[in-house]
């Protein structure tokens, strides 16, 4: 069975000639449908970059990126792309409604009455009922990201690339959100691809970790994350396997030269 | 309100001092009053306008002039500004041809606009929009350029691209500076209409204000001055209105 969305040999580089510079080399992640890969890796690896040419958003130098046997080229309507920089990628002249309404009102499919009843629903999951007459910048920097959480549920997306979703909000509602997505995904059937620098969160939520080394990164290892689900904010945290999978990594974060195995 | 009164006073303060030493200056001869007369003479002159009905006139001419120059220049200046914020190629195109013309300080062309469109509205328009036009361009241009890259590409993952990119994301996005620059074309605009009005004779306060001078009608003269900052200073209170209701993330 081939991959539901097949990252082939991507390779990114800037400039050309003597001045080349390579973010990322030949760069190989095979998803399944429904799966959770966390892409881990040292802060300024490309893993941005990474999930920009991911998401259509950015042109690989070379290879290519299939998903569900097509290429991509451009954003595909059925993947979103959830921003780190939350207060930049809601739009301040909407309300919370009018935001997370923003992908029905792209795609033309739904009479208006539907579109706000489908919008709440989709805030209530994310637990922010009763703010959708708000601005998002009334709102506090957790229940933004919430908000653009709902909103890329209401593209009712087959795929979530998310981008260091909660590197900048406060370590209590990271916790939070991070068990948030968990449920969406597994009600859902999501397949997420999750780009984050936080051991700890890639080991909580992933089934599989992908581990980026630095420039010019390529896949370091691939672990499997054999933890079971559900898992809990604190319980699975604090068992043995965890803590041995959190070891493991971190171990090949902080020692990567003993670790380079190619391309997996 | 208690706040607010603390605010205001000082700033009341000072004009009503200057106010009184105005007026004391003008009863005791140290300057003199038929050259400026006191406040209180300005004052019952310009009530007098204002009962009498000869306010509304000369006022309405001027400010529909100003305000269809002005709505052309917005029209333009943000239609022309989207395309070239958006357009490396038209921006590259326009670009040095607009810093040629846009130092021209506006007065100057009212001379050569007499000739092509004569002394009436159509060149009191024309005059207004082009000395409100290049802030609203340049601004325009900055707050498109200026839009996060994050918003940009939000918009698309979900399929906006294109003309819908521009109207719903570009164009609220740079809302703010183009504001700015709608607020500078206003202030340019008015000073032009009122100078096209002196230098035309066709009308309007400009020309009434002239006109009091060369009558000799010094009260007047002064009480229509006070007329046109009293409405310049109106239209700004509306355009701060409107702008903090248009743009509420502003503050944030």
């Amino acid at each position: 069975m081939t991959a539901f969305l097949k990252i082939d040999a991507v390779t990114k580089s800037y400039g050309a000639g003597p001045a080349v510079r390579s973010a990322l080399r030949d760069v190989s992640i095979d998803i399944q449908r429904s799966e959770l890969v966390a892409i881990l890796g040292p802060s300024g690896c490309g893993k941005s970059t990474f999930l920009q040419i991911v998401a259509g958003l950015i042109p690989p130098t070379s290879g290519q990126v299939m998903l569900d046997g097509k290429q991509v080229s451009a954003p595909p309507r059925d993947m979103v792309y959830l921003f780190q920089q939350y207060t930049k990628s809601l739009f301040p002249w909407r309300t919370v409604l009018q935001n997370v309404a923003f992908p029905m009102e792209m795609q033309r499919t739904a009479s208006q009455r539907l579109v706000r009843a489908r919008c709440l629903e989709y805030l209530a999951m994310v637990g922010l009922g009763g703010c959708e007459d708000q601005y998002p910048w009334q709102l506090s920097g957790g229940m933004q990201q919430r908000v653009a959480i709902a909103r890329a549920l209401a593209a009712e997306p087959r795929v979530l690339l998310m981008d260091e979703p909660f590197s900048a909000v406060d370590a209590l509602t990271r916790l939070e959100l991070q068990s948030l997505v968990l449920d969406i995904w597994a009600r859902q059937r999501l397949t997420v691809l999750l780009v984050t620098h936080d051991v700890d969160e890639a080991v909580f939520m992933a089934d599989r970790v992908a581990m980026l080394s630095a420039r010019p990164s390529v896949v370091a290892s691939i672990t499997d994350i054999d933890l079971p689900r559900p898992r809990d904010t604190m319980g699975t945290r604090e068992s043995a396997r965890f803590l041995s999978l959190r070891h493991g990594l971190l171990d090949t974060l902080l020692h990567p030269t003993a670790h380079v195995v190619g391309n997996v | 309100m208690y706040r607010a009164a603390t605010r205001l006073l000082p700033g009341l303060a000072s004009f009503v001092v200057v106010l009184v030493i105005w007026e004391l200056a003008g009863r005791y001869r140290y300057v003199n009053p038929v050259l400026l007369p006191p406040p209180s003479v300005i004052g019952s002159t310009l009530w007098e306008i204002v009962r009498s009905g000869a306010l509304l006139e000369p006022l309405g001419q001027t400010f529909l002039l100003l305000f269809v120059g002005y709505a052309l220049a917005c029209l333009f200046g943000i239609a022309l500004g989207l395309v070239m914020g958006r357009s490396e190629v038209i921006y590259g195109l326009l670009e040095p041809l607009i810093e040629l013309l846009r130092p021209i300080p506006k007065a100057a062309l009212v001379p050569p606009l007499f000739l092509f469109l004569g002394f009436g509205a159509t060149m009191k328009i024309t005059i207004v929009a082009l000395a409100a036009f290049f802030p609203i361009l340049i601004a325009t241009i900055q707050g498109v350029r200026g839009v996060d890259r994050v918003a940009i590409d939000t918009a698309r993952t979900f399929g906006c691209t294109g003309l819908a990119l521009n109207l719903r994301i570009i164009l609220p996005a740079s809302l703010p500076m183009i504001a700015t620059g709608m607020r500078v074309g206003l202030g340019l605009g008015l000073i032009l209409v009122v100078l096209a009005e002196m230098l035309a004779g066709d009308g309007g306060v400009g020309y009434l204000i002239l006109d009091m001078q060369r009558s000799f009608a010094v009260r007047q003269m002064y009480a229509w001055i006070v007329i046109l900052a009293a409405a310049g200073l109106a239209i700004n209170a509306i355009f701060v209105f409107v702008e903090a209701r248009a743009i509420p993330w502003r503050a944030k």
